[in-house]
């Protein structure tokens, strides 16, 4: 026996790691028409381990000082061998990271897998859309360059438009009537211990649910399911005959998590400008607004919303109502028909969301 | 049902501030600003003229030049602040090089030095006003030149200063890219500032035989700078190769994948 | 090629590539942490002979580390590591017995870095020094 066989061996017979595999890698089975848009959660695993691992060697070099925040940005982009890659990947990443989410938001719409019984899988997956909006929000003013002073300026100004509590809700965010060294403190708080932190937590939680509940089969091909899950009672939905996850569709898993780090480093390579404007390298000064300081492209939507609405809060409240409308979707569309094609209404509503989600991104970009 | 509904309440808060990620305007203005983009014609176009200036790309706003208290607008324009209004001609070079005394000196033992008081021209003859623009060859013309004399000495330092110029330039658009990726060209920057500086004001003594001999000096820190960014260039282009690896190594894991996938199809 | 053969050829392929960028992705990371050459601190040092009176001593950072200087009675110069051989702390100059005391575990060392008692196992490391006109050079 090879001294790896003898130790795994000896593992086994303690641990009964054979037994795990058994049950969650081979023996935990597929539907046999699962397509490659299921892989995009275990590419958000991949990517946000990449923002935690390439956050985490950052904190070694970062000062968050506002006196020397700037500085120690510049000595990682410029001094520390390889700086520049590992921040890189980490501001890349956050925007890579980002779109994947709303492909991986995208394709549970088209599909139908956030309907009944599956409402908690979509509720958790929209707490985390807009737990990584925070981080990435936080993150941005980290680096206390003219862009991250502004755009958190911008970004936390919109708040007071809200009734009675706004301003004094402004300064609570703030940490002072404007943003200022106080307002990184919190923020870095924010961005590296607590919101890591939730974000692992509502993870764990989305992948328990995934879990326990069962792995939705696409609406298209065949069915291998005959009963549609009644509320009576807890069933988790199997998919006999299906294909095991380990070999078969952890290499699909693999390819995709392959091309989207292709993707990636893609940017991070060769387009190094992407996540950054001039203003990214130029110190923060509170005395001085640069012309033409604009959100990142995420938020373009919310920003362009905000600027056709004669009233801010005009603004904040249908922003607010068409996000509460989308976390509560799954209530709200209580059919339960999967196919997208046989869901015109809702096929044409997601396009049209898409198409006007696109339209005021890029009308807020030109504007 | 509806308890499951008001427990899900909790999410509107999250996504107002979800919202609240979004965005407005907001941009801090001066008492002269919002008084005199107001008024009409002369008091309030100078307004307008100075927002697309260099000036107010560097943050040289009006009481930088004309004095006065931009935070307090009764008081603004009392002499008490140390308000200046507009300089009468033949003040125009001293008021200018208040901050520009290198261009000043060389202006005022040039022929048009010279010639203040005496219709010479001043510092806004050639470079306008409120709507002063980064400082170019361009402002060497025949239009304006022959407004006084003819065109053909100042077409030769023109000629003699081109070249140079368009060296400047180039190096300048090289540092703006690399800026713009976060290299550190603080230095680079402040060594082509000197150096432009210097050269710009060779001009403004308007003697060719010293345009051509000090173009040499001039150019020689220029090469300098030049071998400078040729070693960011060589460190980007490593970069780019390095990453050309690492693409190509993600698409073979990812085609192996793939075709591993493949064999247990069945 | 049958289906097993391939199979397993292309199993061994995946796992090399995937081994492979892992550890060149490693590298990046291992520079970044790596301490940065020539950060080691100063390799030489001079100060003013003025600035040390006889019988008193001066620490100071040499080569990214603690040192001392010591002007003994006899206007001897001296310098040595300040780092204990015992646990690595910090010697402290005992100014009326004329002698340097680790405050750890009661290490004792004479002013040439010899050990007086206590439970260093060796003397201190010493250090080149050089006086020349009114310098002392160090290092």
């Amino acid at each position: 026996m090879s001294l790896f066989k003898r130790l795994y061996r000896w593992v086994d017979l303690r641990v009964g790691i054979g037994e795990i595999a058994d049950k969650e890698l081979t023996g935990y089975l597929l539907p046999r028409n699962i397509n490659a848009w299921y892989s995009l959660g275990s590419v958000l695993m991949v990517a946000f381990a990449i923002q935690v691992v390439t956050g985490m060697l950052l904190l070694v070099y970062y000062v968050p000082d506002a006196e020397k925040a700037f500085k120690s940005v510049n000595f990682i982009m410029n001094e520390v061998p390889f700086g520049w890659l590992i921040r890189l990947c980490h501001a890349v990443g956050s925007n890579t990271m980002i779109a994947a989410l709303i492909l991986h938001m995208l394709s549970t719409l088209v599909m139908g897998s956030y309907k009944s019984p599956r409402e908690l899988n979509w509720l958790s997956g929209f707490l985390l859309f807009s737990l990584v909006q925070g981080i990435s929000l936080t993150g941005y003013l980290a680096p206390w360059s003219q862009l991250s002073f502004w755009a958190t300026t911008v970004a936390t100004n919109s708040v007071s438009a809200l009734p009675v509590a706004g301003p004094g809700m402004v300064e609570f965010l703030r940490g002072g009537k404007l943003v200022g060294p106080a307002t990184l403190g919190r923020f870095f708080a924010l961005h590296v211990a607590f919101l890591p932190l939730v974000i692992g937590v509502v993870i764990v939680v989305h992948i328990f649910l995934l879990k326990r509940t069962g792995i939705s089969a696409p609406p298209f091909g065949r069915s291998d399911t005959k009963t549609p899950w009644q509320a009576e009672r807890y069933r988790y939905q199997s998919h006999p005959g299906g294909i095991p996850f380990f070999p078969n569709y952890m290499l699909e898993d693999t390819t995709s998590i392959c091309i989207y780090l292709a993707i990636f480093l893609g940017v991070v390579f060769f387009w190094p400008s992407m996540p950054f404007t001039p203003d990214a390298f130029v110190p923060a000064d509170p005395f001085k607004t640069p012309a033409h300081i604009k959100p990142e492209w995420y938020f373009l939507a919310n920003y362009q919303t905000l600027k056709i609405f004669p009233n801010e809060l005009l603004g904040l409240t249908v922003q607010g109502a068409a996000m509460t409308f989308l976390a509560l979707l799954p209530f709200a569309d209580r059919s339960p028909e999967r196919h997208p094609l046989k869901r015109p209404l809702f096929l044409s509503l997601v396009a049209g969301g898409i198409l006007l989600w696109i339209a005021l991104s890029v009308w807020g970009h030109l504007s | 049902m509806t308890r499951n509904l008001t427990s899900l309440l909790i999410l509107i808060p999250l996504a107002l501030v979800l919202a609240s990620s979004a965005w407005s305007a907001e941009a801090p203005e001066s008492a002269c600003l919002q008084c005199h983009a107001s008024l009409p014609d002369r008091l309030g176009a100078p307004v307008n003229l100075w927002q697309k200036s260099v000036h107010a790309q560097n943050g040289i706003s009006c009481n930088s030049c004309h004095g006065g208290d931009p935070k307090d607008a009764p008081t603004a324009m009392t002499p008490a602040k140390g308000f200046l209004g507009a300089p009468k001609e033949g003040a125009i070079p001293d008021f200018c090089g208040r901050c520009h005394p290198g261009v000043l000196k060389d202006y005022l033992s040039s022929a048009h030095g010279r010639a203040l008081g005496k219709g010479g021209p001043t510092c806004v003859t050639c470079h306008g006003n409120h709507e002063v623009l980064k400082a170019s060859l361009t402002l060497i013309n025949e239009k304006s030149c022959s407004r006084c004399h003819s065109f053909e000495r100042a077409r030769i330092i023109r000629e003699a200063m081109q070249q140079t110029e368009a060296h400047i330039q180039g190096i300048e658009l090289r540092l703006g890219g690399y800026r713009s990726i976060g290299v550190d060209i603080e230095r680079l920057g402040k060594e082509l500032f000197s150096v432009r500086n210097s050269f710009h004001s060779l001009f403004h003594e308007v003697n060719t035989a010293r345009v051509k001999s000090e173009s040499g000096r001039i150019n020689a820190e220029l090469s300098k700078l030049d071998r400078e960014l040729q070693l960011i260039d060589e460190e980007q282009v490593r970069r780019r190769v390095m990453g050309g690896v690492a693409v190509a190594a993600l698409l073979a894991i990812a085609l192996l994948a793939y075709l591993l996938r493949r064999t247990f199809r069945d | 090629m049958d289906s097993d053969g391939r199979r397993k050829f292309l199993g061994v392929c995946l796992a090399g590539t995937a081994a492979a960028a892992a550890v060149a992705a490693g590298y990046p990371v291992f520079r970044f942490l790596a301490p940065r050459s020539g950060a080691t601190g100063l390799q030489k040092l001079v100060i003013s002979a003025s600035d040390l009176q006889e019988g008193e001593a001066k620490f100071f950072e040499y080569g990214g580390s603690s040192a001392v200087l010591v002007k003994t009675k006899g206007g001897e110069m001296i310098a040595l590591s300040a780092i204990c051989t015992h646990l690595g702390c910090i010697v402290q100059w005992v100014k009326e017995q004329q002698h340097f005391l680790c405050p750890c575990h009661g290490g004792q060392f004479a002013t040439d870095g010899t050990v007086l008692g206590g439970p260093p196992p060796r003397p201190l490391a010493k250090i080149p020094v050089t006086v020349s006109g009114g310098n002392i050079t160090i290092g």
